[in-house]
Formats: C-alpha cells, structure tokens, sequence
C-alpha cells in the first residue's frame, strides 16, 4: 500500500508543466483550491478526477489564466505563467460546451488563433482546412455551428484548439454532452491524437472510467486537494486514501486494527485475524482494509491453493445481474459485503444461502482511517 | 518560500488591474448617469420645486388640490376609469392569451403577429380609428340609425368612449404579459393533476390560476399605471368636463398658464405611480416586471 | 390538458376587437368627402395626393425621422457601456443605479413633459431638433437598457475566453466576438429606440414648437382641430409600415430556421 505522500512523489526527470502550491479563494475562508502540486512532463496525458466543487476544474482554469491564483505558482517549462495575459499563453483549451462561434463558419473557427497570430490568409486556410481534416470534417468546412452534431461540433473544437500547435491542451469534460457510443468513440481519436502530436494534456472528468482508459496518470481531487497522482492501476489497485478508493470503482472497506505491520497481519473485531501486504503504519493504529467485489473467489474448501488467504463467510441478501458479471449484496457478521462473481459462479447461490469466500493479501490496501 | 517569490513580480500588474477593475463599472456608466442627471432629474426636480415655489413659495397648490371638490372629482374619476379598464382588460385578455398559449402551432404564430401588430402601432393612430368608428357619421351611428334609435346618442367625446378606446390600446400589453408567464407552465402539471382526481374545473382553479397569477399581478400593474398617467386618449376622445388627471395637468398650462397648479398635480400623479411600483416591488420584484 | 383544435369564438371575438378597429383606417384613407363619413361615399386618392404636397405634413415627417434617428443613436451611445456595467460587474449602489436607469419608464410622461417645458425653455432648446433629441433619448433609456441587459445576460461567457485562449486580446476579442454575436439585439434596440421616439406624442406637444414638429405633434393638433381625413391618409403609411415591420420579421425568422433545418437534415 502507499500513502498519499508516496504517491505525490516527483517522477525523475524534466517537469514541462508545473503547479506549485496552488491555492484559489473567492472569499478567502472557503480554499476552492487548497495547496495543489503537479510535475507533468511533456507529453504526458493526465487526467483530473473527482466530484463536482472538487477544484479540478478551477485549477484548469488558473492554466488555461482565466482565474488568478490567490497564492502559489504555475510554471510552464520554467517561466512563470501567472503574470501572463490568457491571450498570450499559447495553450490549447476545448471547453465544456465547446464554445464555437455562433458567427463564424467551422473553418473560419479552426483559422481564428492563426488570424490572432498574423497568420497570412492562404497560410490560415490551408492549415485549417488541415486540422479539420485530421478530425475528418474536411466536408464540413463551410458549415456554421448550428448546422453541426454535437460530435461533429466537439471535432471541431479540438481541431481549432490544435491548428496553432500549442504548448498544451486543457479540455474541460469534453465529452459529457456525448452519448455512450459516441463519447467511447472520441475518447478512441483523442487518445490516438494526443500519441500521434505527443502533446502535454490535461483532462478533466468526473467519469472514472474514461479517467481510467485514457490516462498516462490521473489526479484525484477531493476538497481543493489532490489525494492522488499516480498511473491508473496504481489509483484503482492501491488507493492512497479511502476517499480514492471509494470514488475510483466498487470497494468494500472493514473495520480493521494493525496487529503485526512487518508480517501484515491486521486484527478485525468480527472476522478475526486477516492477512495483507507488510504496512507502514505502527501497530496498533485503526485503520481501514479495502477489498474490491471482484477480489473475492468462491471457496470451494475442497481445494487449497498456495499461498496466505483470507476467508469468510457472507450471507446473501441480494443480487443484480449484470450479463457479465453478478454483483452479490451480503454481510460478513455485521459488515455488509460486495462480491463481483462470474454468472457461472453465482448461478447456483441463492437469497438467504451463505457462500464461504476468499480472497488474497495482494488484493487489499490497508489505509489510514 | 520559492513559489510565493515566484508569484512577487505578478503582484504589480495584479494591483493595477484590481484598481481598473473597481472603477471600470463606474467609467462605464458615468456618461448615461450623467446624462440623465442633466437632462432627466433636473427637470424632474424642477417640477417638483415649482410646485411648492411658483407663484410663491407655499403649499398652497396642493392644499387647494386636496380640498377643492372640483379636483378630487378628477382623482377618483381617473383611479375609478383606471380600475375599470384594468379590469376590461384583463376580462378579456384572459381567454385570448390562455387559447394562445396551449398551442404551438402557426394559428399562435400568427395570432402573436397580430397582437403584435397593434402593440407596435402608435397609440394616436389606434385613438383615431375609434375617432372614426365611434363618430356622429361613422358606422356605429349608422347602426343606431339602422335600428330606429334616431336620433343616435352621441358617444364620442364622452367618459365611455376614452374608456373603451383605452381598453383596446392598452389590451395588448395585457395579452402579452398573461401570455409570457402561461407559455411557462408546464402542462405536465395539469396533467397531474388531473390524474390524481382533479376535474378539469378544479383543475384550473387549483393549478392553472394560481400558476398564471404572477402574470395577472404584472400586467393589472402595468395597465393600471399607464392608464394613470394617460394624456393622449382622453384628451382626443373623452369628455372636456369630465377630465383625467394627465389631462387636467395639459390644460392647466395650456389654457390656464398655471404651472405652479400643474406642477403640484403633476408631483401627486408622480407620487402615486411610483408609489404603485415601489409597492409591486416589495411584493414581488420589478425585474419581473419584464419578464 | 390537451391542445384543442379548434378555437372558440369567444377568443376569435376577443382578436377581432383587437384588430379590426385598426383596420378601419385603411378604407377612410381612401375616402374623398371632407368629413369623418364610414363608409366613405367616395374613392379616391384625393387625400393622399394631398398629404404628400403638402409641406406641413411631410416636414413632421421629417422632422420625425431626424430625431428618432438622433435619439436611437444617443440612446445607443450611452445605454451599450452601461448595460455591460450592469451585467458584468458586481459593485456597491447597483441596485439604485438599475432604479435610475429604469426610472423614465415608471414616471409618466406628462409629468417630465412639464419639467421640459420650463428647463428647456429657459434653456432656449424649445422648438429645437436637439432640444427633442435630448428629450427622447431620457425616454428611451431604459427600453434599450432592458433589451440589451437581457442579451448580454444570455451571452455565453465561454465564447469570450475561446477567444482569449486562441490568442485575442480583450479588444480584438470585442470586434470578433462579442460584437457579431450581439448585432441583432444591437439593431433590436435600437429599433425599439427609433420607434419609440418616433410615436412620442405628449413630450413632444410640449416642447417641440413648430419649427421641430414631430408627425405625432401634428398628427394631435389635426386631430384635435380638423377630425380630417388626411390623418387617415398618414395612418395608414404608419400601419403599413408596422405590418412590413413585424411580417418581415416573422419571415426572415422563419428562412433562418429553414436554412439551419434543411442543412441539418443534408448531413
């Protein structure tokens, strides 16, 4: 298991983005961004995660310069970007409604950063027409806004943010106005631009899915603070926190104190002693155990494979069928339990059964409560 | 320590454009505020002043208002004709803008185009077709004639033909402020109610009526006050001896060269409009006014 | 409760007095006597011919246009920071500056009419085009003040910063953006600005004299002294000129919608 500082630790290497200490207040009692710390290089893509007022969005906007850090600093390849002019920081933003000119067709959208930049015309509408193929809207080059699809006016979004090869790319949950087929088909063509350009991009969701099959690495916000900045196997299979473990995927957590930390034995009032990873923390502290739904195994006793395991034993209470999988509701003693089986697995259990499950040490993270 | 040295230099620019950007509004709105202090308060201001200065300074106008018959005769006859073309309008606003606003189809477009139509034409032409209609050779005589009631009363130039002229022109703005807050309701909600047992009387007692209600109070309000102050209709089409207030204060200085009387009338009709607004506003809002 | 399709006379009824009255002006225009008589006894275009001869109706006319242009302008001028302040910007006194701007709509205009008698007498800015600009521009504050408002607080803040990230300072970000965006409640409010001044009847009766009579002041007297057919004739110019007005622009609504349809659909 790590711990929230592990986690926040600086990958060796050069930092192109940079967010010290960043803190927003509009009041200057409530901290809307309390202290938040980034090293990004170049070319990675990170996503921000986390709820709504969880300060992803307004450090994004402290980037991209339309909020002023109330303290703290933002530096893009060493120079400090908080004394500079929205305008002239050269950073590419698609926002959440994508914000097209009404007025404009899409190409004299695209060609619009190019005109701001002296761009002459047969220069601004060649490589307009370029991105816009790139997107694959060569055809639509003469159409307004209004006269495009939700998709199409996304595509046209990003290529305009693109056309003049910023330095970064922000986008402000892009894809929340998508329907599901065709927010997993963008998801698909930003990812294979971003690879293709090798450009440093932030994106922001509270989706944790796209978070997950997007990102080089995702930061959880929670409260104006990052809980934590690590890869997504990393945030899924070891949380720094109980709130990232809560927010990224199902979890159960139990009750739990630190009996022995260099064997990993922790101590459960209602299912005794159970087994984990070696822990940091002092013996004795109260911690939580998180075990995800689909670390549990059905214990058949008959077979006893290598290795420490846990067991115990859940009555059931419920079930939901999900095609590919059965989540299984029921309690442990008095702890309520989730359990992800396959439909196979389930098929024979019933409402009032009890079902003798296992699962591994590997498969739990010991946190701090 | 590093980060906030970093964030130092930024200060400066910082400043100088939290100070643009306290006294930006104030720059931005000084030349109409200006303007309207020059051009619109002071003869505001003017008014009033004369009322209690000219010909000398007393309160002898607004003495004589408050006691003399002849002019509360003209104040009550102007709240009185007010309240009931108030009440006219919304008598028959009320069924044209709820027929208008169940439907979504080009009969609403086209009814909307209309009501429109004569809420754009200026109020004098409005005035002189009721001068044509209702005049001693116009067709309402004529249909007197038509039934034997020879020869036919004289309408025009009475109480009854500013009133009804006054209804008409000030009907539109009735229908439009009925029509903007019942387009809002959401027929969902009458479908409620009448899936949980409401007949369709009930129904619009309990629902529709109280949801319409806002647009009621907003335009009896709007009517009422404009029916207060109104000077062109009543001068062309009522009665000279049965005078409204806006009318009164005309003539004063007109005929009378009165300006002190008509400043005191004048500051009383002020008073009493704006009064009317600040009591909407307490209950309800005057953005809402607008829609 | 579910849309009928027909219509009840009642509400047909309520239409008819709305409008018919209106339209009588149009056949008495046409009308030949020298009197009020409906129906006319007869046709003819004796009193249009008459109306566009004579210099005492069509310099009012003029006089009309050059001041409802110069008050729409003024007004323009001074209400378009304005509303921005308002919308904009949060400060101390906001609520009393929307009461001021908002105030020569809620005071009846014989009362102001007054007031511009005596100041702008001894002003000697009576019987003057400017005088009336001046005046007309007060009256129309607070119309173009609520129709802009209500545009700018439907702007959508996020085109202004696109503009922004993509390399626009704040004063190209004006021209490219918010000023195109916002050109059709520009030109509304300003229309609403003209025509206001335009049908302006009692300030004008006060102040405008005969040598900047207005067509409303004109209009009044005639009506008041003559009851003659001519006014019919100027009527029906001005209800004409409502109905191209609204009618145009109820179609051109309409072909804007078509064109946004049928270039959907070609996709």
């Amino acid at each position: 298991m790590t711990t929230a500082a592990d986690s926040n630790a600086q990958p060796q290497g050069a930092h192109y983005l940079d967010i010290v200490d960043a803190v927003k207040t509009y009041d200057g009692v409530r901290r809307a961004v309390d202290g938040v710390s980034l090293a990004i290089p170049k070319g990675e893509f990170v996503t921000f995660l986390g709820p709504s007022g969880s300060g992803k969005t307004t450090t994004l906007m402290m980037i991209a310069g339309f909020e002023e850090p109330s303290a703290g600093d933002i530096r893009l390849d060493g120079r400090s970007l908080v004394s500079i002019a929205p305008h002239r920081r050269n950073i590419g933003m698609v926002f959440q409604n994508y914000a097209l000119f009404p007025h404009m067709t899409a190409a004299d959208n695209v060609a619009f950063p190019l005109r701001m930049r002296g761009v002459e015309r047969a220069g601004q509408q060649r490589r307009a027409a370029a991105a816009l193929d790139t997107v694959g809207l060569a055809s639509m080059a003469n159409r307004h806004p209004r006269e495009l699809s939700g998709g199409q006016q996304q595509r046209v979004a990003l290529a305009r943010a693109l056309v003049f090869e910023p330095d970064v790319l922000l986008l402000d949950e892009p894809l929340g106005a998508l329907d599901k087929n065709l927010r997993e088909q963008m998801q698909v063509e930003i990812r294979h631009l971003h690879r293709s350009l090798g450009i440093t991009t932030i994106f922001v969701t509270h989706d944790q899915t796209e978070a997950m099959t997007m990102s080089d690495r995702i930061a959880v916000f929670n409260n104006g603070r990052i809980e934590q900045f690590a890869p997504p196997l990393e945030v899924y299979a070891r949380p720094a926190t109980q709130f990232v473990g809560g927010f990224v995927g199902d979890s159960n957590f139990l009750d739990v104190v630190v009996s022995d930390p260099a064997r990993g034995i922790v101590g459960s009032s209602t299912l005794g002693e159970l087994n984990t990873a070696p822990s940091a923390l002092a013996g004795g502290t109260a911690a939580r155990l998180m075990v995800r739904p689909e670390s549990f195994r059905i214990d058949a006793g008959s077979d006893a494979p290598e290795g420490r395991w846990n067991r115990c034993s859940v009555r059931i209470e419920g079930s939901v069928n999900y095609g590919d999988s059965v989540l299984v509701m029921g309690r442990a003693g008095e702890i309520p339990i989730r359990l992800r089986l396959s439909g196979s697995d389930a098929m024979p259990l019933r409402e009032g059964d009890t079902v003798r499950v296992r699962w591994r040490p590997e498969d739990s993270s010991l946190l701090a409560r | 320590m590093g980060a906030i040295s970093a964030s130092a230099p930024a200060q400066a620019p910082i400043a100088a454009s939290r100070w643009a950007r306290r006294w930006l509004p104030w720059m931005l709105l000084a030349p109409v505020l200006v303007y309207l202090a020059v051009f619109y308060l002071v003869p505001l201001a003017i008014v009033i002043v004369s009322s209690v200065t000219d010909p000398s300074p007393s309160l002898s106008h607004y003495r004589d208002f408050f006691t003399d018959s002849f002019y509360l005769r003209v104040l009550s006859r102007t709240f009185a004709t007010s309240l009931i073309v108030t009440i006219c309008c919304l008598v028959l606003a009320y069924p044209l803008a709820y027929a208008m606003a169940r439907r979504e189809d080009t009969l609403v477009v086209a009814m909307l185009t209309v009501v429109a139509l004569t809420f754009w034409t200026s109020f004098l032409v409005r005035t002189y077709a009721w001068m044509v209609i209702l005049g001693n050779r116009g067709p309402v005589t004529a249909l007197f004639r038509m039934v034997g009631w020879d020869p036919p009363p004289e309408i025009l130039f009475t109480r009854f033909s500013s009133t009804l002229a006054m209804v008409h022109i000030l009907l539109p703005f009735m229908v439009m402020a009925l029509y903007s807050v019942m387009k809002k309701i959401d027929p969902a909600l009458l479908r409620a109610a009448q899936n949980l047992g409401a007949s369709p009387g009930r129904t619009f007692r309990h629902v529709y009526f109280p949801l319409s209600a806002p647009g009621v109070v907003n335009g009896c309000t709007m009517v009422f006050i404009l029916c207060l102050g109104f000077y062109v209709t009543p001068v062309l089409l009522g009665s000279p001896r049965e005078q409204m207030l806006a009318g009164l204060i005309g003539s004063q200085i007109e005929e009378l060269l009165d300006f002190g009387e008509a400043s005191a009338m004048a500051v009383v009709l002020l008073l009493v409009t704006l009064g009317l607004v600040a009591l909407y506003n307490r209950f309800v809002g005057i953005d809402t006014l607008w829609g | 409760m579910t849309a009928q399709r027909r219509i009840d006379p009642l509400t047909w009824l309520i239409l008819a007095f709305i409008a018919a009255p209106l339209l009588i002006v149009v056949p008495m225009s046409f009308s030949t006597a020298p009197s009020l008589e409906f129906p006319p006894p007869a046709w003819g275009f004796n009193y249009y011919r008459a109306f566009f001869s004579d210099s005492r109706w069509l310099q009012p006319l003029l006089n009309s246009f050059i001041i409802a242009l110069g008050a729409a302008a003024l007004t323009m001028l001074l209400v378009i920071p304005a509303s921005f302040a308002m919308v904009r910007h949060r400060f101390h006194g906001r609520a009393l500056t929307n009461l001021m701007l908002l105030l020569p709509l809620m005071a009846p205009h014989i009362v102001i009419a007054l007031g511009y008698y005596s100041y702008f007498g001894s002003l000697h800015l009576t019987q003057t085009y400017a005088g009336v600009i001046l005046a007309h521009t007060c009256l129309s504050v607070p119309m173009v003040f609520l129709t802009l408002s209500a545009a700018l607080k439907g702007f959508d803040r996020n085109l202004e910063r696109a503009g922004a990230n993509l390399g626009a300072s704040p004063l190209r970000v004006f021209r490219h953006v918010t000023f195109p965006v916002l050109r059709p409640a520009f030109v509304v409010a300003a229309l609403f600005a003209f025509v206001q001044s335009f049908d302006e009847t009692v300030v004008a009766l006060f102040i405008s004299g005969r040598d900047a009579a207005t067509l409303p002041r004109k209009i009044f007297d005639a009506m008041r002294t003559e009851a003659d057919p001519v006014v019919a004739v100027v009527s029906t110019l001005l209800l004409a000129a409502v109905i191209a007005g609204v009618i145009g622009s109820r179609l051109w609504q309409r072909r804007r919608k078509r064109v946004n349809a049928l270039a959907f659909a070609m996709q």
